[in-house]
């Protein structure tokens, strides 16, 4: 079989996926661009008979999609950032240093892998009512930082693991202290690592929903899958030519990103497997 | 002998002092915030699922064993539950079945093969629940692009009510849970294929193996600690899906399309009953734990035996 032929092969096999996951998309599209009075008109087209990007303007105002994109914006960024002051030690002392409770540390971090905030989610709604941080962006900073911990210490630790131990020595025997080698050193060369992981938790941040519905209350402080599930959930009279032009708004962004990282993703596991 | 390290001025630690205390200092700050938002409400839970809690939250006494017996006693518990297994194992079986072909593919060269990989991973990169408004959209009977679709193409005669019984709606959501599991499934197995040792195809190629020799003979093999890997972490996963369900029928109608999560939610959160949920939590809590131990058991034993033959 030609290179060619092999190829026809392969994408007829992966068209009805491909279909399936792009069918979202081209709805949102369609949907988010047709004036409103076709929207609800039957049958349904793909085309309306303008395209009305209009209702992106008024859905920004209609909806307040604007202070929910600042909320999704200072958590997620907030929670990348205190998950990575907290993972890049635990991840360097787990990668470059031998200490007893290693083995004990690393199976903890694995448990708190396997729970996911659904099954804590009445514990985690009376912890943060008992510290008065119901409906307080930081509410889902500590715990979307927390429940990323894992993940973030697991693929730190691979990749600092590569990183050959000989550099450090180096800078020791020069005479730079233990910290001037480890931010001049160390950290420049794991800032590939410390970037991807940065990046998967903001995403997973930016993507939340269970916490974000359980702990938020006013519609200001919503982050964006809440926000979009607050205007098709109870509401009397859904706008849905508003709801997906806000759904395009707020995932085509990260699917680009996320497109382009990958890749990243593929070599992070199978470093990690190798181990 | 260093004299800094042998004699430590009081009040300050030596030099290998500082040396064994730093690697503690340095995983500190990671297991107070673990034991803090995740520690405290495990133990939050257990407390709750152990008393009377009226519906404000506040809690009223010791109640024993009372909220698991109320569980036990709830039918819609007990089918939420049995819904869960079918849930779990149809959409972790679905994702395994789908995703080890198109890893397969994926792993090989061919024209277009990084855009195909950019669409298989898309579904990752968007919250579930905007996922699910998209095709609560998509699905609707009236208005929805699939019906439209599908008469346009000839394959249906009239609208279908996607979503408003359990016996379509259900293999609906499956489908759905399927479809953004498969993402994640592919990235391990592509880490897995990219893994294996190629000089093995080479010899298995020049002793006349077939394709499909070479696949179950070598590659079905060498992935498994990775299909392991999978199953594991899409079972856990998979078991606290929460948003697809609940974006797309709540569970309704009539507790018909819930599963263990959904359920748990509007017992917390609708119903008032914080107790019984809490103890429905640990019962979840439980199951998944048995589940990961009893499984991480088969497979070392079956590692065991592989070792000795």
């Amino acid at each position: 079989m030609t290179r060619l032929q092999k190829s026809v092969v392969y994408w007829l096999c992966l068209s009805p996926l491909a279909v399936v996951i792009l069918l979202p998309y081209a709805v949102m599209l369609s949907t988010s661009l047709k004036p409103r009075a076709e929207i609800l008109s039957f049958p349904p087209t793909w085309i309306g008979s303008e395209f009305r990007f209009a209702n992106y303007a008024e859905m920004w105002d209609a909806t307040g999609f604007g202070p929910s994109l600042a909320a999704s914006l200072i958590v997620s960024a907030a929670a990348t950032v205190v998950c990575l002051l907290v993972a890049i030690p635990a991840a360097y002392a787990l990668a470059r240093l031998r200490f007893r409770g290693r083995s004990l540390y690393a199976q903890l971090l694995l448990i708190t892998q396997m729970l996911s905030p659904i099954v804590l989610v009445i514990g985690i709604f009376r912890l943060m009512a008992a510290m008065g941080l119901v409906d307080q962006l930081w509410a889902l900073v500590l715990t979307y930082g927390a429940f990323n911990l894992a993940f973030a210490v697991w693929m730190l630790q691979s990749y600092f693991a590569t990183i050959p131990k000989e550099l450090e020595e180096a800078a020791w025997i020069d005479g730079a202290s233990g910290l001037q080698s480890l931010t001049l050193v160390f950290l420049p060369l794991a800032l590939p690592a410390v970037a991807v992981t940065s990046i998967f938790i903001f995403i997973y941040s930016w993507n939340e929903f269970v916490l974000a519905l359980t702990l938020m209350r006013s519609p200001d402080k919503f982050t964006l899958p809440l926000k979009i599930f607050s205007l098709v959930g109870g509401a009397y009279r859904i706008d849905w030519e508003y709801v997906m032009a806000a759904t395009f708004l707020a995932s085509v962004p990260v699917a680009i990103v996320f497109s382009w990282l990958q890749r990243y993703l593929v070599r992070g596991l199978s470093v990690g497997a190798v181990k | 002998m260093d004299p800094a390290a042998a004699e430590p001025a009081p009040g300050h630690f030596s030099r290998v002092q500082r040396a064994t205390l730093l690697p503690y200092v340095m995983i500190l700050p990671s297991v107070a915030l673990a034991v803090w938002i995740i520690g405290y409400p495990i133990y939050d839970v257990a407390h709750t699922s152990l008393h009377d809690v009226n519906r404000f939250g506040q809690v009223r006494g010791f109640a024993g064993l009372a909220n698991f017996e109320a569980l036990l006693a709830d039918r819609i518990f007990i089918e939420s539950f049995w819904r869960t297994v079918i849930w779990t194992v149809a959409v972790v079986g679905g994702t395994i079945l789908f995703s080890i072909p198109i890893a397969l593919m994926l792993d090989d060269d061919f024209i277009g093969q990084g855009l195909a990989r950019v669409i298989v991973m898309l579904p990752w990169a968007v919250s579930l629940a905007m996922t699910a408004i998209v095709w609560r959209w998509t699905l609707n009977g009236q208005y929805g692009m699939l019906n439209a679709t599908l008469f346009n193409l000839g394959m249906l005669d009239g609208p279908v009510e996607w979503l408003a019984t359990a016996q379509v709606a259900f293999p609906v959501m499956i489908g759905i849970g399927i479809l953004v599991s498969i993402p994640f499934t592919v990235t391990v197995f592509l880490g897995g294929l990219a893994s294996l040792p190629r000089d093995i195809y080479e010899a298995a190629r020049i002793d006349g193996a077939t394709a499909w020799q070479r696949f179950t003979e070598l590659t079905l093999p060498l992935l498994r600690p990775f299909i392991n890997i999978a199953i594991v972490l899409n079972i856990i996963y998979v078991f606290n899906s929460f948003p697809i369900i609940w974006v797309l029928t709540q569970g309704d109608p009539a507790n018909s399309t819930d599963i263990l999560v959904t359920y748990l939610y509007k017992l917390a959160f609708r119903y008032g009953r914080l107790d019984v949920a809490a103890a429905m939590s640990l019962v979840m809590f439980a199951a998944l734990l048995a589940f990961t131990i009893v499984y991480a058991w088969m497979v070392m034993r079956e590692r065991r035996a592989e070792a000795a033959a």
